[in-house]
């Protein structure tokens, strides 16, 4: 992961760029997974609660 | 002599323009109202910012009412964090907890602001200036104020009125975009909804596991995300309702009004009569064009794994990005139109709520990612 980021450092803004979306876009769809998952388990517990 | 008459002796053309600028936002505001609460008070602001010897920022040394406005509100984030928690007051995260995968659109949508950033590059614009007018695309005012203030705080004035102008236009640019990627029989899926009540305890605890599931991943983003969702939890409470009534009006109507003001200051004649000016416009409606786009493309990839009598309408995809409700209105107008009778508002409305989160995340992994990739 640092070599990527070192790699990226040495880049061009495009390139730069092109890292900053691949690694946002990642981020965003883990972290609104997460949170997926903590509705999906509320849902699951709130369901066997009752 | 030539003092009492200074006020005319220094008007510019490039001061000319601005006014007319300005108007035209006022124009806009209240002829077409299209986002009036915000580009009626940028309007005036960049009038005012542009006036003979530019008092209202600065005069005999002393700082005039609005540079003091901006170094307190802006230059601090104070304004669009307090944005935030009147937002976070006014959503409702429940149609998104009876249908939780809808998540995954608010995360799809965002690829405007990744697309556009890329753009920005190419036509010359360095990365946290790119970073800054990518950010248009999470078509969310606070979230781009925060970002480009940090990251490019010359060009706020413009990518704030492209961010304000472009979610005004939602209904102008979603339609086209999305009858282009789909077909009259995707537009026409109906999907099924059952009415269920979300336990209390989750709306709750919900607020608070977002704050800090967000802190562990992208800590720059706490101050947006816990802002907004600080505002969720004074709602989802149930024993702060005069402070939720509060956040959602009198503090969202007294910040606003102090937010375009102050936003419309940073519209001075130097700084905004500019190439990049053209630029970010453009780009904004990129950003726009490529959210909607992603999120359309996103809900049709998903369709190729689901099971026929499953499938999404693919233009609930379209309701990831963040202009809330209006997105979540519009698709279901077009769903209405296509076919009397098909219901997908609460889908398309828990995408929707998908997007303001996904939004304030994309705006954190910027913020985050940038700096690294930069070396800053």
């Amino acid at each position: 992961m640092e070599r990527f980021t070192e790699w990226l450092k040495y880049g061009d803004d495009t390139v730069k760029a092109l890292g900053v979306s691949a690694g946002g876009l990642i981020g965003v769809f883990a972290t609104l997974g997460v949170f997926f998952l903590v509705i999906w388990l509320s849902d699951k517990i709130g369901r066997k609660a009752e | 002599m030539e003092e009492l008459f200074i006020g005319f002796t220094s008007v510019t053309w490039q001061h000319l323009v601005m006014y007319l600028v300005g108007v035209a936002l006022i124009v806009l505001a209240i002829v077409k109202q299209y986002e009036p609460m915000l580009l009626l008070p940028i309007g005036f602001g960049a009038i005012l910012v542009n006036l003979p010897l530019e008092t209202v920022w600065e005069h005999a040394g002393a700082p005039g009412f609005l540079k003091v406005l901006y170094e307190a509100g802006i230059a601090t984030e104070l304004f669009p964090l307090l944005i935030f928690v009147a937002v976070g007051a006014m959503i409702d995260f429940g149609p998104l907890f009876k249908n939780p995968y809808m998540i995954f659109f608010g995360a799809a949508a965002q690829f405007g602001i990744f697309a556009t950033m890329i753009v920005a590059t190419l036509v010359g614009f360095d990365l946290r200036e790119a970073a800054s007018i990518g950010i248009i695309g999470a078509a969310d005012g606070p979230t781009s104020i925060f970002v480009a203030n940090i990251f490019a705080p010359k060009l706020l004035g413009p990518i704030s009125v492209a961010a304000y102008s472009y979610m005004s236009l939602v209904p102008l640019i979603q339609p086209p975009v999305i009858k282009a990627l789909t077909t009259k029989a995707e537009r026409r899926i109906h999907m099924s909804y059952h009415e269920s009540n979300s336990p209390k305890w989750l709306k709750v605890m919900f607020p608070i596991a977002v704050t800090m599931i967000s802190g562990f991943v992208a800590p720059i983003s706490v101050p947006l995300i816990g802002s907004l969702m600080f505002g969720n939890l004074i709602r989802e409470s149930g024993v702060l309702e005069r402070l939720s009534q509060t956040a959602q009006n009198e503090l969202a109507y007294l910040v606003t009004l102090l937010l375009g003001i102050t936003i419309g200051s940073s519209m001075k004649a130097a700084d905004f009569l500019t190439w990049k000016t053209l630029l970010i416009m453009g780009m904004g409606l990129v950003a726009f064009v490529f959210d909607t786009a992603g999120g359309v493309l996103f809900a049709k990839a998903v369709n190729l794994f689901l099971p026929k009598g499953r499938k999404v309408n693919p233009m609930i995809g379209a309701c990831g990005i963040s202009a809330f409700p209006m997105s979540g209105r519009i698709v279901q107008k077009m769903a209405n139109d296509e076919e009397k009778g098909n219901i997908i508002l609460m889908h398309a409305i828990g995408s929707n709520v998908s997007g303001q989160l996904g939004s304030v995340i994309a705006g954190g992994m910027v913020l985050a990612l940038v700096p690294l990739v930069a070396g800053l």
